[in-house]
């Protein structure tokens, strides 16, 4: 066990649980946790429920219409086989490009449908650990729509990463294993006996259960044997075996000789003593710092290993230890771009985003919801910084807050403006924010920054540190927004100069830190 | 060409003349240290240096269908139904030739400016694509190292330059751009690469702005030699904080956006590109090049190369794009009168199996080809094609380094000592004179 920290705490120390567990929030919800103790905070984090309705389901989503959906399609593939048996080939050729353009268009729809309810719920859920799980699931068992072109797949995995978010590991990884998504993803569905392709057998030892270095080329090799055969019914979605592509022989595979099939080989795996230590690191990665040490690795191996794989309790261990309230932790993670904005629209009290934005933001940011770049998920910490995603960072805030709303014409002779107007991309990416900025209405500042709170530039910009960064900042941020308050104050201080207030609060590399 | 260090000198107290600036501002910045200056301003990022171009093609390029060894029979035998026949290639020997989807590669060989290096790879190689990029963008075998081969680069011989001595047109920084100091800079979209402010008291937010994110002082580097690292992809500074960081990757912004939207702005081309990624990204370096930028190396990627699954249709395209954005940019170049400036080099991670899979796609293999392009090149064909029988594991055993290949582009073309870059001393190859 790790060594625990006490009951009492400060609201410091529940912002803090409350950005790690979750997504932040506003000054009155840290209060709320932060009222509850330590110990009842954590469990109404652990507990949180929610009915599978409060975020609902785009309807091509729900089982029910999907299994329509999929018949329908069949069914149209089998008329525009008959349709066009007698055409010549050109028209063939032709009808049958137009039918897949039609498809895609409507998953790249699906796509963003799906893109756009998760971060909703992330937005809106009562449960935010449930969530930032399976944002964590999602990142270690990654898929992406990029070679998973059926939205409706990613979805059904979405909904299996949530019902175990919190449960066991070796569930999910069984799992996972007949994940139609990931069978797709990692080339299941093509795998067959005599020719077995190695892609699954490889990730799911060097990236979802042991690590590198803990298996040999041998053991993936003879593996890959045993995940051969399994097929996905397009129809349903349902994982059949196929009789004569699986490899029913005997396989070699840490030192021991069975007929393995797939699940025997992920049984297998959790017989390594390498499968205790890789989630504990992960966890402690992601929730609480870079570099963990070696004993506190070893305290939560043994705990997940005593506890069968559960996650609840070594989530419930993490949060209650005294580690994690470090204040060489607190304030010292470098924020994902879908926690920076979640976290951001929390913090401005923003219900309804705007979505569109929020999208492309998440583009520019590095982190798109559903298209983690590779098998081995997001490069976490300062892997999210560079030049360019910082900028971003700032222009997305500069967006949400309207501190950048160009009030003057666009083509002010700003040197800006001359820049790159041949390059289309930029200009359709320009006229896109004008556009998106004319429609969106901003955060409600009457509401979370009353006027009486303007007049005294002090106070208001202890109030929005509270709210922002919810912890004390340094004092030559602080005295750097005072000044800049008060060179506004000469006249009215107006929703336009809050929001360009909370524009450069945000601008600034503190903000970057959760 | 402005360091950073000019640069918070001139513009924050050349600029906040025309208002107060605060107490902080004013003493970060005045206790400047002098005697540093003259670190700062080298001479080795100078705008008629030579240009190294990086691509990467991610995902594992089929070396075997890129250059085809289509006179082997056993290359047909492995590859009963994605082999390349002769009609399909480019012939460049009696024994290989290039994929035909690279007409314009196929012209550069024939001028003598394309170098096509067989057989590229590495000891005891890797399969993983995290791994085995990390070895090649690192170049070390042993995958510990957390500086990339072309920070190292730019920690090593161009100390105090400009953060934008390199550029990744990506938007995440390339393992390869680690560095203790000087990672280089990203940016995907010139035109977005600023800071945006609104209201009528624009210079003034700036100016706020750029207070807010400079770090409090700069460190000197002690020694220039020493690079005393830490785990982690991206580099960074041993026992550097979150924050530490935040703030220099700031600093860097900031200063390199001022420059490149001035001069990105500068150059209009007549040439026309493709919409693909790489076109795109190829046209940026193009313009950046033209505008004077002070970078040495530009870092582009093109990716789709793991091709497990029904290959042949998908990797020809990918090298038809690759040919047509390459050819695009070296016209350009050309025009500009830059185009003996600039090398470029292709790698991927690992080439594939020689046999092809069930699914007419090809697994994860070891030695592949790499391209090097320019007028600077001395065209040929190096190393020796590895042959299809005598395999490792089903595998091509590898007859050049990878690092034999950067020691001759840090050596011949970027004109500074290998050693201390890749930690070792590796046979240069002559495709630069």
């Amino acid at each position: 066990m790790l060594p625990t920290a006490p009951d009492k705490w400060s609201i410091f120390e529940a912002s803090h649980l409350l950005r790690r567990a979750g997504f932040g929030g506003s000054p009155a919800e840290v209060r709320k946790l932060h009222a509850m103790g330590r110990k009842g905070a954590v469990e109404s984090l652990l507990d949180a429920q929610e009915s599978r309705n409060a975020t609902p389901l785009p309807d091509w989503a729900e089982r029910e219409t999907a299994l329509a959906n999929s018949r329908k399609a069949m069914a149209e593939l089998r008329e525009i086989r008959e349709e066009t048996k007698d055409m010549s080939p050109e028209r063939r050729e032709q009808t049958l490009r137009t039918k897949r353009q039609q498809k895609q268009r409507t998953n790249r729809r699906h796509q963003v449908e799906a893109q756009t309810w998760w971060f909703q719920k992330l937005l809106k859920t009562e449960a935010p650990l449930r969530e930032k799980m399976v944002i964590f699931w999602h990142d270690h068992f990654a898929t992406s729509f990029r070679k998973v072109k059926q939205p409706v797949l990613l979805m059904k995995q979405n909904e299996l990463f949530r019902s175990e978010a919190l449960g066991s590991f070796k569930t999910l990884t069984h799992e996972i294993l007949r994940d139609p998504a990931m069978m797709l993803y990692l080339d299941v569905q093509t795998s067959k006996k005599g020719q077995p392709n190695e892609n699954f057998a490889r990730e799911v030892m060097e990236l979802f259960t042991l690590g590198e270095g803990n298996y040999t080329e041998q053991d993936i090799k003879e593996a890959a044997r045993a995940f051969t055969g399994y097929k996905i019914n397009r129809l349903n979605g349902q994982v059949r075996t196929n009789r004569r592509q699986r490899d029913l022989g005997e396989k070699t595979i840490f030192g021991r000789t069975e007929k393995f099939d797939g699940p025997g080989v992920v049984d297998l795996l959790f017989e390594q003593p390498a499968v205790t230590r890789m989630i504990p690191t992960k966890l402690w990665e992601f929730f609480v710092a870079d570099n963990p040490p070696e004993e506190g690795i070893s305290a939560l191996a043994r705990s997940f290993e005593a506890a069968e794989f559960q996650i609840k309790p070594l989530l419930r261990e993490i949060f209650l230890s005294k580690a994690f309230y470090d204040p060489k932790v607190i304030r010292n993670q470098i924020k994902s771009p879908i926690q920076y904005l979640v976290q951001m629209l929390k913090e401005l009290e923003i219900g309804s985003p705007p979505v569109g934005q929020m999208l492309a933001a998440q583009q520019d940011l590095g982190q798109v919801l559903f298209m983690p770049p590779n098998v081995a998920g997001w490069d976490w910490g300062k892997g999210w910084i560079n030049t360019n995603t910082l900028l971003s960072r700032y222009n997305t805030a500069g967006f949400v807050t309207k501190g950048s709303i160009e009030s003057r014409s666009a083509n002010d002779g700003d040197s800006m403006s001359m820049v790159m107007m041949d390059d289309k991309m930029t200009q359709r990416r320009m006229n896109g924010i004008k556009r998106a900025n004319r429609r969106w209405a901003g955060p409600d500042y009457e509401q979370i920054v009353p006027r009486p709170l303007r007049e005294d530039p002090e106070k208001l910009v202890d109030a929005l540190i509270l709210r922002f960064f919810q912890a004390p900042l340094g004092a030559k941020e602080r005295q750097a927004f005072i000044e800049y308050a008060r060179s506004k104050k000469g006249a009215i201080f107006t929703n336009k100069e809050t929001g360009e207030l909370c524009h450069l609060m945000m601008s600034t590399p503190q903000y970057q830190l959760a | 060409m402005k360091t950073r260090r000019d640069f918070l000198r001139s513009t924050v107290l050349g600029a906040s003349a025309t208002w107060t600036v605060p107490m902080f501002v004013d003493r970060t910045f005045a206790d400047l240290d002098l005697g540093a200056r003259d670190l700062a301003t080298q001479a080795v990022t100078g705008k008629d240096d030579t240009i190294l171009v990086v691509l990467q093609l991610a995902g594992g390029n089929d070396g075997l269908n890129t250059l085809a060894p289509y006179a082997d029979d056993e290359y047909h035998r492995a590859r009963p139904q994605i082999a390349k026949n002769e009609k399909q290639i480019i012939k460049l020997s009696d024994h290989v030739g290039l994929n035909r989807s690279m007409p314009f590669l196929g012209g550069l060989f024939k001028e003598g400016n394309l170098g096509v290096i067989q057989g590229v790879g590495y000891p005891n190689p890797n399969r993983s694509h995290f791994v085995s990029t990390s070895i090649w963008e690192t170049a070390d075998l042993s995958n510990r190292s957390s500086t990339g081969w072309i920070g190292r680069y730019f920690d090593n011989a161009c100390m105090g330059a400009d953060p934008t001595v390199g550029i990744s047109l990506n938007k995440t920084q390339p393992e390869a751009f680690g560095a203790t100091r000087n990672p280089g800079v990203c940016l995907s979209s010139p035109g977005l690469y600023r800071w945006l402010h609104g209201g009528g008291e624009k210079a003034q937010a700036e100016e706020f702005f750029a207070s807010l994110n400079s770090p409090d002082q700069e460190e000197e580097p002690v020694d220039g030699s020493s690079i005393d690292m830490l785990g982690g992809k991206v580099g960074g500074i041993e026992g550097e904080s979150n924050l530490a960081f935040l703030e220099r990757v700031a600093m860097d912004a900031r200063v390199s956006s001022a420059k490149v939207l001035e001069l990105a702005a500068k150059h209009r081309t007549r040439v026309k590109y493709d919409g693909t990624p790489i076109a795109r990204s190829l046209n940026m370096v193009s313009r950046l090049i033209a505008g004077g930028m002070p970078t040495r190396v530009y870092y582009v990627s093109h990716g789709g190369f793991d091709t497990h699954n029904r290959q042949v249709n998908s990797h020809d395209r990918l090298l038809g794009q690759l040919d047509s954005a390459l050819k695009s940019f070296f016209s350009d170049l050309k025009e500009q009168g830059n185009s003996k400036r600039v090398v470029l080099m292709t790698f991927s991670e690992f080439g594939r199996r020689v046999a092809e899979n069930a699914s007419a796609g090809t697994d994860h293999g070891r030695a592949s080809c790499q391209f090097i392009l320019g007028e600077g090149v001395k065209g040929g064909l190096y190393g020796s094609h590895p042959s299809l029988t005598d395999l490792d594991k089903g595998d091509l055993k590898h007859t050049v380094d990878f690092r034999g290949v950067y020691a001759t582009l840090l050596e011949k073309w970027l004109k500074t000592p290998s050693k201390p870059v890749l930690g070792g001393d590796f046979k240069k190859l002559g495709f630069l004179g």
